[in-house]
């Protein structure tokens, strides 16, 4: 009755959220909890083949709605935690919503993204079959203390599972050593992509003995081909390796001898596919049409999201923290086109209270980025703006006032396209006032087609 | 006004362990410091001090500046420092300027005592560290008497530090925790040392302090030097008042 009484709840909660437009999923959840505290693990036998958790620094939320989207196109019914909200609340909204008004569902598999710091709260009311460890970065340092801390967490959320199958990035020291006597499948780049730079590599000491540890070749961050001279702990054995890497069109790769085409953007992307198609194979999932799944598939908002504006490409991307900077700013990079770029920064509880990661960001990359203008806005409008000062690049517009700043780039005759780069929870509005011009300009139709780097996805 | 560029100035800096204490944005003080002399035609020169470079002569500083790092790292550079001890502090009894963060705030004392374990300081400062139950994590605004604006920045340590009475506090408490959460001061002077919880980029929002930090180097190694040529600091100023207005009342 209680659980009857929750799900009936976080329903209406759900519906009176949408009627005031707030996006938040992890609402009603919290409010069925208070009603009936044990309800996820009431409503799991509902599910009949297997729960899988996603956990990782970056990459968690594509990874996930990615391999819901390949469940369900493989015939599967699944529930998902698709919005993003991945605490305690948030699952338990999922589980909610699936119900009918007789309180249950029928799912074969659950699909969910799990904060690392809540795994070890939602393990106590469901136990994952399967656990897909994307990355670990530094993110949100303010409210996870450390990194290590991060991995204590995990390890504890480990722990309380039985049997549970890992799928691992082995590219990851950090990640890849949650491997160490479980049942794990790694999958990685097995071979040399990117130029080596020099860019923040927080785990660069050996996970098992604390030593500096050296790379026979790396992707980014600290991923890449590792081994500590010191103690020999190494990459483990790549059991999905990517190869034949070519990321000049679109995005191709091999695994398995299976060639990945895909029209998608950003290196790290290819991690993301990868985990995906590693986990669908240890769920004994049949992967023929891997290829058609990821045509199908649209990625969420804000990642290198292509919103048109009065004829000019204008491309919305999240980033949290300074890995996700660095690949946004090198897949930018790549964009050979004059640009406009827009930087928005904010610092509430969501984003980290902390700015000074801003530091660890190689924003000083823009200045070969063949730069119309730079904006910058957003709550920390002013540490973001003295970190573009203190790399000698000079800021054509601080404002708090995104719309404006859009404008101006729209009507910049300069420009041939304009990157918004936010973090979290700048993405939202963000992403609203830039669909809200693109009704008041009209056209969607991107006028200016470049041959070099230019989109091609034009709806 | 002195003529900077005519009397070829020039000053070494020397970043003490990057690789291994580089937790919060610790690049953005190196980064102020190293514009705010050359904007003002100062030459700057970076020594990155990695942990491979053992044989590196501190004598040859101007500025030692020393990071945060997690518990893990800065055992490891507590290590590497304690050989370096005697070193340290001839350097900084002599006068030497010495910025320490976090950690390296932590570093510069009697000691750190963990639940676990006490991990052995460098004793320069008279001051100790006990590890709290709670992280004290925030935004900070303090004030000090040596400077017209507040100092403001971000914390985030374990950490309860005491200080003893020889030491000054860095500033006194307006916003935040401090030193200990209860002691109403954060961060020590001594000389020319400036050990601190504020970490990362500190700095740049904060151009007395880092104007401070380099007079006192430029004192020392120019005795004719007359003072900094003044910059503009309008951004950084609107920086540092955004901070302190939203979490204090106008101080």
């Amino acid at each position: 009755m209680r659980k009857l009484l929750a799900v009936w709840a976080a329903k209406l909660a759900s519906v009176a959220g949408r009627i005031v437009g707030k996006k938040s999923s992890s609402t009603p959840g919290v409010l069925a909890l208070k009603i009936c505290p044990n309800l996820i693990s009431l409503l799991k036998k509902n599910i009949t083949k297997g729960v899988i958790v996603t956990c990782g620094t970056n990459g968690k939320t594509t990874t996930n709605n990615l391999l819901n989207t390949a469940l369900q196109k493989c015939g599967y019914k699944t529930i998902c935690n698709n919005l993003g909200a991945n605490m305690i609340g948030g699952i338990a909204t999922t589980f909610a919503q699936a119900c009918n008004i007789f309180g249950t569902f029928k799912a074969d598999y659950a699909v969910l993204e799990i904060d690392e710091a809540s795994a070890r709260r939602v393990f106590k009311h469901i136990k994952p079959d399967y656990m897909l460890i994307t990355n670990l970065f530094r993110d949100q340092l303010d409210r996870y203390g450390e990194i290590d801390i991060t991995v204590d967490f995990l390890n504890e959320a480990i722990d309380m599972t039985d049997r549970v199958k890992l799928i691992l990035n082995g590219d990851d020291p950090l990640t890849a050593q949650f491997g160490e006597g479980r049942e794990a499948y790694y999958f990685g780049i097995s071979e040399q992509v990117l130029p080596q730079v020099d860019e923040t590599k927080e785990g660069r000491f050996c996970a098992k003995c604390g030593e500096e540890q050296e790379y026979n070749y790396f992707h980014y961050s600290q991923l890449g081909d590792y081994y500590c001279p010191h103690c020999g702990n190494k990459r483990p054995n790549i059991d999905f390796p990517a190869t034949k890497v070519d990321l000049s069109e679109s995005m191709k790769f091999s695994v398995d001898g299976r060639e990945i085409d895909v029209n998608y953007r950003g290196f790290y992307n290819i991690y993301n596919i990868l985990a995906v198609y590693s986990a669908l194979n240890v769920m004994g999932i049949d992967t023929s049409n891997f290829n058609s799944v990821l045509s199908g598939y649209r990625p969420q908002i804000g990642r290198m999201e292509l919103i048109p504006l009065g004829g000019k490409p204008c491309i919305l991307n999240l980033a949290k923290n300074p890995a996700g900077f660095n690949q946004a700013i090198q897949t930018v990079l790549l964009d050979k086109r004059k640009k406009d770029v827009i930087v928005a920064i904010n610092d509430l509880a969501n984003d980290g209270r902390d700015v000074s990661w801003l530091w660890d960001v190689d924003f000083d990359k823009f200045s070969g980025a063949n730069l119309s203008t730079l904006t910058t806005t957003g709550i920390r409008l002013y540490d973001i703006s003295l970190r573009f000062k203190y790399s000698d690049m000079k800021i054509d517009n601080i404002t708090s006032d995104m719309k404006s700043a859009l404008k101006k780039c729209v009507d910049n005759p300069e420009s041939e396209v304009c990157y918004v780069l936010v973090n979290y929870t700048a993405l939202y509005p963000t992403q609203t006032t830039m669909l809200g011009l693109q009704k008041e300009l009209g056209s969607n139709e991107i006028v200016a087609l470049d041959k070099v780097g230019g989109e091609r996805n034009v709806k | 006004m002195s003529n900077n560029t005519e009397n070829n100035y020039e000053i070494n800096i020397i970043h003490l362990y990057p690789d291994l204490l580089n937790l919060y944005g610790d690049k953005g003080n190196i980064a102020c410091m190293q514009k705010r002399l050359e904007w003002r035609g100062i030459k700057a020169n970076i020594h990155q001090c990695t942990n491979k470079d053992n044989d590196i002569d501190l004598k040859t500083a101007d500025i030692i500046f020393v990071g945060g790092g997690s518990d893990r790292e800065q055992e490891i550079v507590c290590g590497m420092l304690l050989e370096k001890k005697d070193e340290i502090k001839d350097y900084i009894e002599v006068g030497g300027v010495l910025v320490a963060v976090c950690g390296g705030y932590q570093l510069l004392g009697r000691y750190y005592q963990t639940a676990a374990t006490k991990i052995e300081g460098l004793g320069i400062l008279d001051i100790y560290t006990d590890a709290g139950d709670t992280r004290l994590i925030g935004n900070v605004v303090l004030e000090s008497e040596m400077f017209s604006q507040p100092i403001v920045g971000f914390e985030n340590h374990a950490g309860r530090t005491y200080i003893r009475d020889k030491h000054t506090p860095l500033g006194r408490v307006k916003y935040g925790n401090g030193n200990t959460g209860e002691s109403g001061y954060e961060g020590v002077i001594y000389k020319n040392v400036i050990a601190t919880y504020l970490h990362g980029p500190l700095l740049p929002k904060n151009p007395q302090l880092c104007d401070y930090i380099l007079t006192c180097a430029l004192k020392r190694k120019y005795p004719e030097f007359e003072g900094l040529t003044p910059l503009d600091n309008e951004l950084e100023n609107t920086a540092n008042k955004y901070v302190a207005n939203k979490y204090t009342k106008q101080i």
